[in-house]
């Protein structure tokens, strides 16, 4: 992604999470979530794409962690502007701009589902 | 100077590392002589002040065991993540002995810590997780709309639900338990976290959140509830909580969640890759298991079914590996050691893994 494009209104893409691990196995959440920057307002869209800037989330050394006893373990997939990747990630998450960027695309993605 | 008047004060005359040795190694009167005269000592109670921590479990045993009952207490400290994604919280809101903050998931989080380190220490002299009083540190508020507890190797985590579907994770005492007792495999068994092992230590963990709970509580096995997370679920879900040991695959039918997923007989045993392969789903067989023992033998399931799980956890037979017929065995096993081949107790524990097919 190209430097500054974090604040431009007109990036576009997607951002996708899948949640395994927990203190239970929910066959119902146990699924691909996606939420498109068209659903988002310009502020969520510019968080999303300044963690991943932060995060240097496309060229990143992908962590090979496994979760411990409950933990989660995200997939997280971010496309922006044609780029595309999808990372994953065992909780707890070291990097705090990572865990901020996981945080932020599970709840968005979960409030575009409208799951309930 | 020591007086004519109480000889018996050792400490008068004796530096603190000779009457830990007399405290190990002496006679019995010798070793309650010692070990009153390292608590009254000036030196040890500046020492005790200082570190702030609580004893660890042979001197614990030891202090038991000369007469001098002194039990171990929890060193808790709760911290604060804010809502935001880290861990541990970035500030202490209680520590140990510290009142109530009126924060109820910072209160549950203290009071629930406590409960799990009671029932280990009372019914099975283990102090803390490690046994050698290992501090109990969690953190709350973790993160938004944040589903989930967990234990990160040092310290428990919790969220505080989406209040749509889930409460806050602190709400349920057995959940608490739960996570603590993935602490104590770790540092005994080590059971490793997938497929029949990684069930098993999810089994292990419901087993200690559940016997938490009833021995707080004070139910014998036919009072309690069995189930896991019962306060958990939010009114609009169609559940009565995440697991039932009593009746696997019966906790919870919703539109959103699906279907409680967990058998119940290996008959049913479910092949996946998802959940690591199935540790909070298989779960549900070993689960049931505990279940018919505790039910078998009546009266307090931490009492002689709890006695069996725990004492088979720390066996040396219990590996890293080990699968449910393999625990199942190293379970008989102890019955026989504890209670005698021929016991009510062999007997419970053997139908018990009969009875879901494991055995």
């Amino acid at each position: 992604m190209q430097a500054g494009k974090a604040c431009d209104e007109t990036v576009t893409g997607e951002a996708r999470m899948r949640i395994e691990g927990g203190l239970a196995h929910f066959p119902g959440l146990a699924k691909d979530q996606t939420v498109s920057f068209d659903d988002l307002a310009t502020p969520e869209r510019q968080e999303i794409t300044s963690l991943a800037d932060q995060t240097n989330f496309f060229s990143c050394v992908a962590s090979n962690d496994t979760a411990r006893p409950d933990a989660r373990t995200y997939t997280v997939g971010l496309t922006i502007d044609g780029r595309s990747r999808e990372l994953r990630l065992a909780e707890p998450i070291q990097d705090p701009a990572m865990a901020k960027l996981v945080s932020v695309v599970r709840r968005l993605s979960k409030q575009h589902a409208s799951i309930r | 100077m020591c007086s004519s008047t109480h000889r018996h004060s050792l400490h008068c005359i004796l530096p603190p590392y000779i009457l830990s040795q007399i405290a190990e190694n002496g006679s019995p009167e010798l070793r309650a002589m010692a070990i009153r005269s390292l608590l009254v000592d000036p030196t040890m109670r500046l020492v005790r002040a200082s570190t702030a921590g609580p004893v660890t479990g042979a001197v614990a045993r030891r202090r038991a065991a000369a007469g001098n009952i002194l039990s171990p207490s929890p060193l808790r400290t709760i911290r604060d993540a804010g809502g935001e994604p880290e861990a541990p919280g970035a500030t202490v809101v209680r520590r140990e002995g510290d009142a109530p903050t009126g924060d109820i998931a910072v209160d549950e989080a203290y009071d629930g810590l406590g409960a799990t380190f009671a029932l280990f220490w009372e019914a099975y002299q283990r102090n803390s997780i490690d046994d050698a009083g290992m501090p109990l540190d969690a953190t709350v508020h973790y993160d938004q709309d944040y589903d989930n507890a967990f234990w990160d190797g040092t310290q428990m985590v919790f969220g505080d639900g989406d209040g749509e579907l889930f409460n806050r994770f602190t709400i349920s005492l057995d959940v608490i338990g739960h996570e603590l007792t993935h602490g104590m495999t770790e540092k005994e068994a080590g059971l490793a976290y997938f497929n029949q092992s990684g069930a098993l230590n999810e089994s292990i963990s419901d087993v200690f959140g559940s016997l938490v709970k009833q021995h707080l509580l004070g139910q014998t096995a036919d009072q309690a509830d069995w189930l896991i997370g019962a306060e958990l679920l939010t009114a609009k879900v169609k559940g009565v909580g995440l697991r039932s040991m009593k009746a696997p695959g019966t906790a919870y039918d919703d539109p959103v969640l699906g279907k409680d997923p967990q058998p119940g007989h290996m008959d049913d045993f479910v092949r996946t890759n998802q959940d690591n392969g199935g540790v909070h789903i298989n779960s549900g067989i070993p689960n049931r298991a505990f279940y018919l023992a505790a039910i078998a033998l009546g009266g307090n399931a931490w009492d002689r079914a709890g006695q069996i799980w725990y004492n088979a956890l720390l066996d040396p037979n219990t590996r890293a590996n080990t699968d449910f017929a393999g625990f199942a065995r190293v379970t008989i096993d102890v019955a026989m050691r504890l209670h005698g081949s021929g016991s009510a107790e062999v007997t419970a524990v053997t139908e018990a893994w009969s009875a879901v097919g494991v055995i």
